[in-house]
């Protein structure tokens, strides 16, 4: 079902959790909002579910307006028909898993054939149909986690809310649930909301992503383009660039920028055409564009430099290098691509100029 | 119930929503607002006649000629002239005996709550179980018949111990009806309020903190000074307040012991007033603003130290605090415990069975007393044979079920609207729901009294006011402990609920009740054990048909007819210790349970 959302202010007393948000779900999308703590995800999320109303602004589901502050319209939550998995789990402690489960389809009224039999499908699907019988409050936080998935899929809602889905599993369960979350989402053609602050979690569920910052969106888009576009350096940091850097100059000359980067006497080169008039323009690279080389590679932009931590990862290992120039960078070589360096030797850093990019520090919806 | 007034479209209004016209949405608006107030209004209208429309009542009566009633009230004889009588020397002397009595009585109560206390919760004593259980039993009887029997004791011609000096050829009295007496029942009686406080403030003492110190070299008696002592000191002077406010406002124990001694305290005072012929009702009502504003001043002190306790004071974990090593002192500290038991508990209860069971009324040696055919129970069957007690106890237990019931009920609804919903008027039904704390009972009883007579409502001279003076004199206790509760428990389990397709009022009673059974259980046992024991706000209240039992041993008291106070006595703490018995069972089950 569509969802859109016009002009959101939520406020809680005269804090403004979320600010003039407009957004438009397409049917069956996966949309995640993805952003720091406190960002305003779960309020968003509690305002289309209908459990929070927010201060003004329109919430239209599949065509019915189901909040609008001007026309006095707030539909209850039960009336919307979506289903939300709640970040606490919010499963009932004094009832057993296959009651929780069944909770929505006895207030459907359904006969009772019907209700086990989707009891069983659901409990099967997260893994949990021998646990039925066991009382909630005796489940570990992950199993809880299912059952509250298990109980909002049971009533096959237009609308799936899910707030930080995949948190409290490990890390195995997480990537076999993350790929099933999503195939049942294209199966069913859910339309569906994730909340999530993991970026690998992201970018594995969503069709498109929602970037929240401070209760706006700051960038909007599909992960990929996310990934490699992001729009300032806050949200570059936030999608796990490692290496950001203030620059006190640029100066650009026949489709090369040069960077210098403040309190060092690096200079770094990109291809990126410098962003115009940026508010104190930052470099970012990630950690996985460097490489780490025993001698220089010749590249305009290499840089010696002293290893000073080398993190053994498995498949990488992650070093800290500083710069004979001053900055410290933090790498990531692989052990199968590269070489192997120990903590004191003396390396080149390299990347290439495609890599770097040079993005303002905030950008404001 | 409805507790929450979602706005109603109908999917074809919303579909269109441009059919309606622009000018509309303002009184929408409005609506809107009007309707998510609904509830916290109602709540807040039936609270206002419970607790406020009383208070005003008697606030009116202090500054008027006349007793409010229908047709006569009016704003029109508004006076001064009865605040002239504050200006009495009797006045004055009872104001000054309130205040003495409450802070006699607060030391005395502090003294043996922080002994016992201590004694239990921090020292090697022996028996340290059963002296959990000394600071608590004095609870289960009411105030009233702890004076009645402490009367019995030492009264100066009849009272048992000045008898047996006397069978001793001691030349010495102990006189209960003066003011040391009244101080000393009063501390005794309310000595558990203190124990409670400071014990669980000392055993959930942060024993971190306290090792802190002893590492650091401090002696055992140097952290007792330097970290034990400040920690638990917001608990000591909360105690200490509370136990002034409850003392200076009390009633029976000030009646039964102050009144043969001629010793006025401000509530004595308000009665004899009340019920003197003609009645002085706006002169009572003029003394009862004084002890209300006196008592909301403590109250507001108290709840500011209280208040801060929270932060100061010791988080629920880390290990058992230190045991103090007592050596010597570990028996004598115990046999005092054991003194102060016998003290509260012991005696009068072998007062008021003597009493009850004594064959001739009078009795001029104690050996007499062990004489044969001297002692029978005749008197208690023929008390729990009579049609009084039978009816008073079936309106004691009427009333206390009805209290317990409907206070509950509102101290959820109450909650529900401040702490579930975004209504306005949810501080304000918090602060009006508090109240009560700070006005005493007697004043409420009076207030309550003119409420009924005023309203069209036919409930005055019915048990159902009698349980209604219940609900609002204790709300308060009972709205603390439902709104703890729910605070404790996350909002989204409720909320999920609603999101898989329950109404509101569905999801509060499959999950939000069932999910708050302990608090709401203890609430209700507290109101019920509470109302059991009610009397100053219902004195005022009774008629011949609805007497409870506290208003029958007062009743027979007050007639002179001690046997029969005494025998009703017995009876009636044999009925809250079998409630309190029933109450600890359901407590121990929710434990097992949970
Ligand atoms: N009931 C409330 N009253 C006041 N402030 C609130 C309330 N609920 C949330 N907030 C505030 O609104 C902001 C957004 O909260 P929200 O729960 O939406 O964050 P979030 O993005 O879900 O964070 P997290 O990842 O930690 O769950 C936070 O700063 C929070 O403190
Ligand atoms: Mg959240």
């Amino acid at each position: 079902m569509k969802i859109s959302i016009q002009n959101l202010q939520l406020k809680y007393g005269s804090f403004t959790a979320i600010e003039n948000l407009n957004l438009d779900i397409e049917d069956g999308e996966a949309l995640v909002l993805l952003g720091q703590s406190g960002c305003g995800k779960t309020s968003t999320m509690r305002c289309i579910a209908g459990l929070e109303e927010p201060t003004s602004g329109r919430i239209i589901i599949d065509d019915i307006v189901v909040f609008d502050s001007e026309k006095g319209i707030n539909l209850p939550p039960n009336k919307r028909n979506v289903g939300m998995v709640f970040q606490s789990y919010a499963v009932w402690p004094h009832m057993t898993v296959a009651q929780n489960v069944a909770y929505s389809l006895k207030r459907k009224k359904l006969a009772t054939k019907e209700i086990d039999e989707r009891v069983t499908e659901a409990l099967t699907l997260v893994g949990l149909d021998q646990f039925a019988e066991r009382g909630a409050s005796l489940l570990s936080g992950g199993q809880m986690q299912r059952v509250a998935l298990a109980r909002s899929l049971v009533m096959r809602p237009s609308v799936l809310m899910l707030d930080e889905p995949l948190s409290n599993l490990d890390a195995r369960l997480r990537d076999r649930l993350r790929v099933e979350l999503r195939e049942i989402q294209l199966k069913l053609g859910l339309t569906c909301v994730y909340v999530t602050h993991d970026q690998h979690e992201a970018f594995a569920l969503a069709d498109r992503i929602a970037l929240l910052q401070g209760g706006r969106i700051v960038q909007m888009g599909a992960p990929r383009h996310m990934y490699e576009a992001p729009a300032s350096a806050s949200i570059a940091h936030f999608l796990g660039v490692s290496n950001i850097m203030e620059c006190t100059e640029i100066t650009a000359a026949d489709g090369q920028t040069a960077a210098r980067i403040a309190a060092s006497d690096l200079t770094i080169h990109a291809t990126q055409p410098p962003a115009q008039a940026a508010l104190s323009p930052k470099v970012c690279i990630r950690a996985e564009d460097l490489q780490v080389t025993a001698a220089p590679t010749g590249s305009v932009n290499s840089w010696p430099g002293t290893v000073r931590v080398a993190g053994f990862q498995g498949n990488d290992v992650r070093y800290a290098v500083e710069l004979e120039a001053g900055p410290e960078l933090d790498v990531l070589g692989g052990l199968k691509r590269g070489e192997q360096h120990n903590v004191g030797d003396r390396v080149w850093v390299t990347v290439n100029a495609r890599e770097v990019q040079i993005l303002p520090a905030e950008v404001f919806a | 119930m409805s507790l929450k007034t979602p706005t109603r479209t109908t999917a074809a209004e919303a579909r269109h929503p441009s059919n309606s016209a622009q000018g509309s949405h303002r009184p929408a608006r409005a609506l809107a607002v009007l309707k998510k107030n609904t509830s916290g209004l109602v709540v807040l209208i039936i609270l206002s006649v419970l607790v406020v429309l009383p208070l005003g009542l008697v606030l009116l009566a202090a500054f008027s000629d006349s007793v409010p009633r229908p047709g006569s009230i009016s704003l029109g004889g508004l006076t001064l002239s009865n605040l002239a009588l504050l200006a009495t020397p009797e006045a004055f002397g009872a104001l000054v005996n309130s205040l003495m009595v409450g802070t006699g009585s607060a030391l005395i109560a502090l003294l043996i709550g922080a002994f016992l206390a201590f004694v239990c919760a921090r020292s090697d004593a022996p028996w340290r179980k059963f002296i959990f259980f000394i600071g608590m039993a004095p609870m289960f009887i009411p105030a009233l018949v702890g004076a009645l029997a402490w009367s019995l004791l030492s009264s100066p011609s009849a009272g048992y111990i000045n008898i047996l000096l006397r069978d001793l050829g001691i030349d010495a009295a102990i006189n209960i009806y003066s003011l040391p007496g009244l101080v000393f029942v009063l501390g005794i009686f309310y000595a558990p309020y203190a124990f409670l406080l400071l014990h669980s403030s000392l055993s959930m003492m942060n024993a971190d903190l306290e090792e802190a110190a002893t590492v650091h070299g401090a002696p055992l008696r140097t952290m007792l000074r330097t970290v034990t002592l400040p920690l638990a000191l917001p608990a000591i002077l909360g105690s200490a307040v509370l136990v002034f406010a409850l003392t200076m406002e009390n009633f029976p124990v000030a009646q039964v012991i102050g009144n043969p001694a001629g010793v006025d305290t401000l509530p004595t005072y308000i009665y004899r007033l009340m019920s003197a012929t003609p009645a002085k009702s706006n002169q009572a009502a003029s003394v009862a603003v004084i002890l209300t504003v006196a008592l909301m001043a403590v109250t507001v002190i108290q709840q500011r130290i209280i208040n801060k306790r929270k932060f100061t004071t010791m988080t629920g974990k880390g290990n058992r605090p230190r045991q103090v090593p007592l050596r010597k002192l570990r028996w004598p500290f115990t046999l005092l415990a054991v003194g102060y038991f016998a003290v509260s508990v012991v005696l009068p209860m072998l007062a008021l069975l003597t009493a009850s069971m004594q064959a001739t009324p009078f009795v001029s040696s104690i050996s007499q007393l062990l004489e044969a055919n001297s002692l029978s129970f005749a008197k208690l069957l023929e008390v729990l044979g009579s049609n009084d007690f039978q009816l008073a106890l079936k309106n004691s237990v009427l009333v206390a079920l009805i209290a317990a019931f409907a206070g509950t009920t509102l101290s959820f609804i109450a909650s529900y609207v401040r702490y579930r919903t975004k209504s306005r008027t949810g501080r304000l039904i918090e602060l009006v729901a508090m109240t009560p704390l700070a006005v005493p009972a007697i004043v409420m009883g009076i207030g309550l009294l003119w409420t009924w007579l005023l309203l069209p409502l036919p409930i005055y001279g019915t048990l159902a006011i009698l349980a209604v003076a219940c609900v609002a004199v204790f709300l308060p206790q009972g709205y603390r402990g439902v709104s703890a509760s729910m605070l404790q428990m996350d909002q989204d389990l409720e909320d999920s609920a609603v999101m898989l397709g329950a109404g509101r009022a569905r999801s509060v009673v499959d999950v939000t009740l069932p999910l708050m059974r302990v608090g709401i259980t203890s609430s209700f046992l507290l109101f019920l054990m509470l109302s059991m024991r009610e009397l100053s706000a219902s004195i005022f209240l009774f008629t011949s048909n609805t007497r409870i039992l506290s208003i029958l041993v007062f009743d027979n008291f007050d007639n002179g007819q001690s046997q029969a106070a005494a025998a009703v006595s017995v009876l009636y703490c044999l009925v809250i210790g079998i409630l309190a018995v029933i109450a600890q069972k359901a407590g121990g089950e929710r434990k097992t349970k949970s």
